[in-house]
């Protein structure tokens, strides 16, 4: 895509494609699943208003204005309008492309770019000094200052964003990567190899719930080997318009994980699974198609992974409770993953599946969009939230950390009853201890 | 260019965040689905009330400005695009739902409701509004009733204006019109209702409708036949109304439009086949059984080549949405595609397949056809890429020679899509001086300085430049 002849008025340097952006024949259908066209009603926030704006910049028509920056930067990229769409077009992917153009025609301010460099170039490639930025955070909580906040409402009187930053944040644990064995042998008769691609978020924010998938895995019959030099999947560069720096970690994970000799690559983060599958997209023509092609094969997420291989019931243990499940916008649109999860939920003696109108509607938390568009990812939510409510299902299962911080948070905010669980969570629960 | 003065008074009078002035919400206002037009409006404006359109209208009648009505944008025929520049009249944020009266068996709306919104609200009641056009779930009320869209149902149910009992609104200077009520019996005067049905915003602006409500069928079943030679398929429908059977739906793709759409939705469509036809019965359960006994018998008849039944109301729903996708779909087979929808009288649809096979051949152009057979509309799509000048013309010469066939057999330019800019010519064609000139009258005698969307429909109208005109379509 990034070889593509003229860009007209974007920078030839990672520029969304002509043929991508023409592929649009603006039938609107797009239009009933935004969710920010939703909220706003404006043509120009909505996917056919978004790539009109990307193709009159290629034609030359318009410059690459600040408003086409800040709706690249207003787009979820949920994925929504690429599963709406019949003719094909990605906005969510042209609109990753106009992130990257922002860097060049809109350079941060020296600090703010120097902070996005450190946090993209140098912390999230670098596990190590993630994991020591989130010392603070748990340092924070264990000395019970994070319970005094909460309980004594300080944090009202945060700024709306920090105030938001402490309350979405869940009891850290150590990172799961430092602790998880590298092989954790099958039980039972073996089926097989799996590499277990251990995501930055599920690490550090949710150890346990990773714990559970490599145990489940290794209880339906797979060797679960988990390479401690994995690197960040790549998703958040692609989201913040650095394409460079992500293609240099999915270049380094595809030489680890093809080294490994496993049949399969499963991860239980939608947004890493989502990343995984488009190296194949965004190295194209700079590294060997074959090594692409065979990488892309192995990925799997978690459900997809269970519901292929056959789930192992056998063994299994009720789990008397109603569930409603959100999908997250990486699984459902970025992976087309909308049947496995439900059939893993449902392989689950004593669960009753709930379904919530809209359940494959964004939840608003979009990577860093829930903490820089405060306000209107806190109205997305709540559109989320009164469906989950209506169910009146025990919990609510989702699938991806970040979904699962932004609900979680609003469950909290809201005093809603449903503890929110990852699907391996819920699946855990069944097995035998 | 309009004074700030101007826009601070639309702004007071529609609210700050209703007035849009800058280059990239105009740039995004310019267009509907209709390829290869687009305009530029100086102002775009969408009033959430009455007062918000006087407003509105004022200020047009003031500077002398074009007014062109928006619903979702997603016409067909350019009939949205502002073709003379001026103001955008954006009608999605009059959108409530205003009445169920489940005495008289209406609904009543404002303009910019979505149209499935007020199908599920009725349905809610146990009620069924049948007009269901590809777009459903963008459209607007206001804007199916502006072009009286039709849809998959039309066959059986009618079209737009078939429910339409009331319209309510604004004329160019803002006096209000009331045309129509709930009677079921109304002569009295001319039925103005029924000239606004259509008149795709060159006669007034309408803000309020009042739709007739049916009963929802209590059982529907729907099949599926699969042919090798789309002529046979073109011959069962035929004989499936000869058999006065008529079908709720019964929808017709050719074998390029069954692979785009399988493409993007997967649900099983057979890729090898020349044609396919979707059947959908509905009413009372014997009587579909019986039905559906029908159409099967006229299907081995003629010998189609597979004949199935969805297996239940999923699959059928599966396959009604796959072929509302069709247009869409086979916009993934190049950047451009330009549809028209020609509509014949039914006895002649066999005759306008081959008639199509053959300019394609002529033309040496690909053409996806598909479209409502049961009704005679057809929607042959040129699949092109508008950056191919030469291949472009061939199109439209095409469309242009496929037009003089239809209109020879006793059909018309437009089943449901509208005349807007795209058609013009060929509507000149089909009416004559003489029924052109009538028209004329009657839309001066709505909109005397020709402020409301003017470009559309008639030839000879001004258009400024920055519009792009489909060759072929102005002769």
């Amino acid at each position: 895509m990034s070889e593509q002849p003229p860009a007209g008025n974007f920078h030839p340097q990672d520029a969304p494609s002509y043929e991508s952006i023409l592929q649009c024949m603006r039938c609107g259908f797009c239009l009933a699943v935004c969710p920010t066209y939703a909220l706003t009603n404006r043509e120009r926030s909505s996917p056919r208003g978004r790539a009109a704006l990307a193709r009159a910049v290629t034609e030359g028509k318009l410059e690459f204005t600040s408003v086409v920056r800040d709706e690249a930067f207003l787009c979820l990229d949920c994925k929504a309008c690429s599963t709406a769409c019949p003719s094909g077009v990605r906005v969510g992917t042209i609109m990753e492309f106009c992130r990257s153009q922002a860097q060049i025609f809109y350079p941060p301010s020296l600090p703010a770019g120097m902070l996005r460099d450190f946090i993209l170039k140098r912390m999230l490639p670098t596990p190590a000094l993630m994991e020591a930025s989130m010392l603070p955070a748990r340092l924070y909580q264990r000395i019970g200052l994070q319970w005094a906040v909460r309980h004594l409402g300080v944090n009202r009187f945060l700024p709306g964003v920090l105030a938001k930053m402490e309350g979405i944040l869940p009891t850290l644990a150590p990172p799961l990567r430092l602790e998880i064995p590298e092989l954790i042998p099958a039980q039972g008769p073996k089926r097989g190899r799996v590499g277990f691609f251990l995501g930055c978020a599920m690490s550090l924010v949710f150890p346990e719930v990773s714990r559970q998938t490599a145990r489940i895995l290794s209880q339906q019959g797979f060797d679960v080997v988990t390479p401690k030099e994995v690197k960040c999947c790549g998703a958040p560069h692609l989201a913040e318009g650095d394409r460079e720096t992500a293609r240099r970690l999915a270049l380094i994970n595809i030489d680890l994980f093809l080294a490994l000799d496993v049949d399969f690559i499963v991860t239980d983060c939608a947004g890493c699974g989502c990343a995984l599958k488009e190296y194949e997209e965004i190295l194209e023509d700079r590294a060997d198609h074959e090594r692409l092609r065979l990488f892309r094969s192995k990925i799997r997420d978690i459900s997809e992974f269970l519901v292929e291989v056959g789930i192992r019931t056998e063994a299994f243990r009720p789990v008397p409770l109603s569930v409603t499940y959100h999908e997250p916008c990486h699984l459902v649109h970025g992976q087309g993953l909308s049947k496995p999860p439900r059939q893993v939920i449902r392989a689950i003696p004593g669960v009753e599946l709930r379904e919530m109108k809209e359940s494959s509607w964004c939840c608003g938390m979009a990577g860093s969009f829930a903490l820089k568009e405060l306000e209107t990812s806190r109205r997305i939510l709540e559109r989320k939230l009164a469906n989950v409510r209506d169910t009146d299902a025990d919990i609510l299962v989702t699938a991806n950390p970040g979904c699962h911080l932004q609900l979680a948070w609003g469950v909290r905010e809201l005093g809603m009853k449903q503890p929110v669980w990852h699907v391996v969570e819920l699946l855990g629960r069944s097995l035998p201890s | 260019m309009l004074s700030k003065t101007v826009i601070d008074h639309l702004r007071r009078k529609i609210g700050t965040g209703n007035v849009y002035q800058e280059r990239e919400d105009l740039l995004v206002l310019g267009y509907d689905a209709t390829p290869e037009i687009e305009g530029l409006p100086e102002v775009a404006v969408f009033p959430e009330n009455r007062e918000g359109l006087e407003a509105a209208l004022e200020v047009s009648r003031q500077e002398g400005m074009a007014i062109t009505p928006r619903g979702a944008a997603t016409g067909l025929s350019g009939g949205s695009t502002p073709a003379a520049g001026g103001m955008i009249l954006g009608l999605t944020r009059m959108n409530r739902i205003l009445e169920i009266d489940e005495e008289n068996l209406t609904a009543t709306a404002e303009t910019g409701v979505i149209t499935s919104n007020l199908f599920n609200a009725v349905a809610a009641r146990g009620l069924f509004y049948p007009p269901d056009p590809g777009s459903q779930n963008v459209s607007t009320l206001g804007g199916n009733v502006a072009e009286n869209a039709g849809g998959l149902r039309g066959l059986k149910y009618g079209v737009t204006r078939n429910y339409v009992m009331a319209l309510s609104g604004l004329l160019y200077d803002g006096t209000e019109f009331v045309a129509g009520n709930k009677c079921v019996k109304d002569v009295a005067g001319y039925s103005l209702r029924d000239l606004l049905v259509g008149s795709e915003g060159t006669l007034g602006i309408i803000t309020e409708i009042t739709v007739r409500l049916v009963n929802p069928p209590q059982d529907k079943r729907t099949l599926l036949a699969y042919f090798r030679d789309i002529r046979t398929a073109g011959e069962a429908v035929s004989r499936i109304i000869a058999a006065r059977i008529i079908p709720a739906t019964l929808e017709i793709m050719d074998k390029t439009t069954i692979n785009c759409v399988e493409d993007y939705a997967g649900i099983g469509l057979p890729r090898d086949m020349a044609a396919l036809l979707l059947i959908e019965v509905d009413g009372h359960p014997a009587v579909v059984a019986e039905e559906v006994e029908g159409v099967r018998k006229v299907l081995n008849d003629v010998k189609a080549d597979v004949i199935r039944q969805a297996a239940n109301a999923e699959e059928a729903a599966q396959l009604a949405a796959a072929r509302r996708t069709a247009l869409s779909a086979v916009a993934r087979v190049s950047p451009t595609t330009i549809l028209e929808d020609a509509t014949v009288p039914r006895s002649r649809l066999a005759e306008t397949f081959a008639e199509i096979e053959r300019l394609k051949e002529k033309y040496g152009i690909r053409v996806a056809t598909y479209g409502h057979a049961g009704d005679g509309n057809l929607h042959p799509t040129a699949v092109t890429d508008e950056r191919n000048r030469e291949e472009i013309e061939k199109v439209h010469a095409f469309f242009s020679d496929l037009y003089e066939k239809v209109l020879s057999m006793g059909g018309t330019v437009s089943g449901e899509h509208g005349i807007g800019i795209a058609k013009k010519g060929y509507l000149l064609r089909q009416f004559g001086k003489g029924g052109m000139d009538v028209m004329r009258r009657i839309k001066k005698g709505f909109d005397p300085d020709g402020r409301l969307n003017p470009g559309k429909i008639f030839l000879d109208e001004g258009v400024s430049t920055g519009v792009k005109i489909p060759g072929g379509a102005n002769v």
